[in-house]
């Protein structure tokens, strides 16, 4: 089943809609969908216009197409757990959070939160991505803990804070502050970033730009030899953070 | 006539030791009170009535007139923004929830422009903090980090710390030892024992390099950390470990710096790890009066200390989403009030656009920075000079102000309360 989801013209076209009943599964089950268009409650059909096109019976066949003005719409894909959601443009914040398994496309650009606390699955992200990407919500204790998040474009802020299991790819450059309080899984950092990983307790993280503002609390552990992009790169090891208990594991290109 | 014990409606140390002087309903003069009580009690920048933009100017309406349509802006609205409520009153602060969840508004104070980050790293790893006589009667170690106390809260040196003596601190210009950190020179770090000069952007990185020392690393800390020699690091952090009871207090230099919420968690984990050898406490430098009250306020009512949004029926929070300045910059809300703040002078400009964009309602007694923004304003009473109500210290402790004289205005509980009547009846 494809069911492909147009943005009707709005008169406030700057009103977050708040969309967490766009997940394959929901499709399915013929139920009539409602998202929040600020504090209006609205059917799909009032913000979009809905095409269906052939059969299903199981949500992993389902595949959902966005299009049209995206950007604004939040929590597309929030507990999925099956099928795949294509976004031809941008996306709002917390698309895919807590997912479970499927696949989510965005062939433009994430606002912030992008894969919280996701637990499995894949996203890929063609574009740039927001602060908070893979992060925890506030005060959790724990973010992504097991899936892939893939961002080809630069990632804000704050990138797989409290990341807990799974793998964070951003090819790109990070801004300050990724793997912050950091306890296990694994951050690749294609570009540069700065101060990566305060607080980390675990998990490893591997920068192939540049790290500035390198904080003092990383002792140094030796060098070794990493792969990626079909490359191999010399890394410089340190563990920490020492601040905290220091069991993680940061590389640093040489 | 004079008044004595008056509570300050300034900043959050909310002074209750003021004697003011009143004829008639103007205050004439201050006793005990600092620069910045004097201004607020002897100022004169109130308007009169309330005004409503016509055209290029502005026309004087009645207070029933510019309620109803203030009413009408925010039901017709489908994302209302309620945003201010720190230099007003609980009691006030209660209604502003309710009409909040009633209309589905998101409603912020200014939590989100001070101390959100520092709730943030309260919400994280907790508070290790005490209250303001605590620090008085035991301190013997007060560090001051990114914040200015001789001139944001001129007496809070002479009040709590350094130029106050304590049950247990018998004198303590003496037998306290004062610690300033910031980016520049203060009037502040004039007075402290140790200054500890910081680059901007370096907190983090410095108070790791403190909690490495507490911990027992110093083998691994560099010569210098952000400007910061390893020696005078080692000396800090010695001060701190050997102090019978120390204070942190710290400023908006850290919560709005370069890592926000994550330098003050930084600061909470040093008081932690200081706490294995002494006893150590931490506080932030609440500034704007009763912000803290409006952090008690909304918590107490919604579960969330700022940035409540209840479009979807239900309170949700979640800063840098749901807070004023993120809200205004992507040019979210269709409506705003704003109540007993001045967004005007403190956002961003993208924000002040977006203001001055959609019909926004000021409710405070002064023409400020906002006026200009906004299409209604209604004036008010000053709490604390002709309202009273309760606030909250930035030490969490509640005291009641007074009200010194009868004023024409009416209060920001009565205007809110009318509002509120309007938006329920139309709402069912």
């Amino acid at each position: 089943m494809r069911v492909i989801l147009k943005t009707r013209p709005r008169e406030k076209p700057r009103i977050p809609i708040e969309a967490e009943e766009i997940i394959p599964q929901n499709f399915l089950r013929k139920n009539e969908i409602t998202v929040f268009h600020g504090n209006k409650e609205k059917s799909l059909d009032d913000l979009f216009f809905v095409t269906i096109e052939g059969p299903a019976v199981s949500p992993d066949q389902v595949e959902v197409i966005l299009t049209g003005d995206t950007g604004v719409i939040k929590r597309v894909g929030e507990y999925m757990n099956a099928g795949r959601i294509i976004i031809e443009g941008d996306i709002g914040m917390h698309c895919g959070n807590f997912m479970s398994a499927g696949e989510i496309i965005i062939q433009g650009n994430a606002d912030a939160w992008l894969g919280r606390e996701m637990r499995g699955g894949h996203i890929l992200c063609e574009g740039n991505t927001g602060h908070y990407c893979a992060a925890g919500y506030r005060g959790e204790k724990r973010g992504m803990r097991g899936g892939m998040v893939e961002v080809k474009g630069n990632a804000g802020d704050f990138a797989a804070e409290y990341l807990s299991g799974g793998e964070v790819i951003i090819h790109g450059n990070c801004g300050d502050l990724p793997g912050v309080e950091m306890r296990g899984g694994t951050l690749v950092i294609g570009g540069d970033c700065a101060r990566p990983c305060g607080n980390m307790t675990g998990g490893t993280c591997m920068v192939f730009g540049k790290a500035s503002q390198f904080l003092p609390t990383f002792r140094a552990n030796g060098s070794q030899e990493v792969e990626y992009a079909g490359k191999r790169y010399r890394m410089n090891l340190f563990r920490g953070d020492v601040a905290n208990r220091g069991k993680g594991t940061l590389m640093v290109r040489a | 006539m004079k008044i004595e014990d008056v509570v300050c409606p300034f900043c959050g140390c909310l002074c209750d030791d003021l004697v003011v002087e009143v004829e008639g309903t103007r205050v004439v003069n201050v006793e005990n009170g600092c620069t910045l009580a004097n201004e607020k009690f002897m100022g004169d920048h109130r308007l009169k009535a309330p005004i409503r933009r016509a055209g290029n100017g502005w026309e004087a309406v009645s207070y029933d007139e510019a309620i109803e349509e203030t009413a009408a802006i925010l039901l017709d609205a489908d994302r209302p923004l309620l945003y201010g409520w720190s230099g007003t009153y609980g009691e006030a602060q209660s209604v502003g929830v309710h009409l909040a969840e009633l209309l589905g508004a998101v409603i912020d104070n200014t939590s989100t422009v001070c101390h959100g980050p520092s709730i943030m790293a309260i919400q994280e790893v907790g508070h290790p903090g005490c209250t303001l006589g605590q620090v008085k009667n035991r301190a013997d170690v007060v560090v001051y980090w990114a914040a200015n106390p001789i001139e944001a809260h001129p007496r809070h040196m002479s009040r709590y710390t350094t130029f106050c003596d304590g049950f247990f601190v018998k004198s303590a210009f003496r037998e306290r030892k004062v610690v300033v950190v910031d980016v520049r020179e203060t009037d502040s770090s004039q007075v402290a024992d140790e200054f500890v000069k910081v680059n901007p952007g370096g907190d983090y990185a410095v108070l790791s390099a403190l909690r490495a020392i507490v911990r027992g690393k110093r083998d691994l800390i560099p010569p210098s950390v952000e400007g910061v020699s390893r020696e005078q690091l080692f000396r800090v952090a010695d001060l701190c470990m050997s102090a019978k009871f120390g204070a942190i207090f710290f400023g908006v230099g850290l919560t709005m710096a370069q890592g926000k919420n994550k330098n003050i968690r930084n600061a909470i984990e040093l008081t932690e790890e200081l706490n294995r050898h002494t006893k150590f406490t931490i506080s932030p430098m609440r500034g704007h009066w009763n912000v803290y009250g409006s952090n008690e306020v909304f918590t107490w009512i919604t579960g969330y200390p700022y940035a409540v949004d209840f479009a979807r029926g239900i309170a949700f929070y979640n800063p840098g989403e749901t807070t004023s300045v993120d809200i205004l910059r992507r040019g979210e809300c269709d409506a705003c009030l704003v109540v007993a703040s001045d967004p005007g002078a403190h956002f961003p400009r993208a924000c002040a656009e977006h203001l001055a964009r959609i019909p926004t309602v000021q409710i405070d007694p002064h023409v400020n920075a906002t006026t200009h923004l906004s299409r209604i304003q209604i004036p008010v009473a000053v709490t604390g000079i002709d309202a009273e109500g309760t606030a909250y210290r930035m030490d969490g402790v509640p005291i009641r102000t007074r009200r010194l004289f009868y004023g024409n205005y009416p209060d920001d509980l009565e205007v809110l309360e009318k509002i509120y009547r309007i938006v329920r009846e139309a709402r069912g």
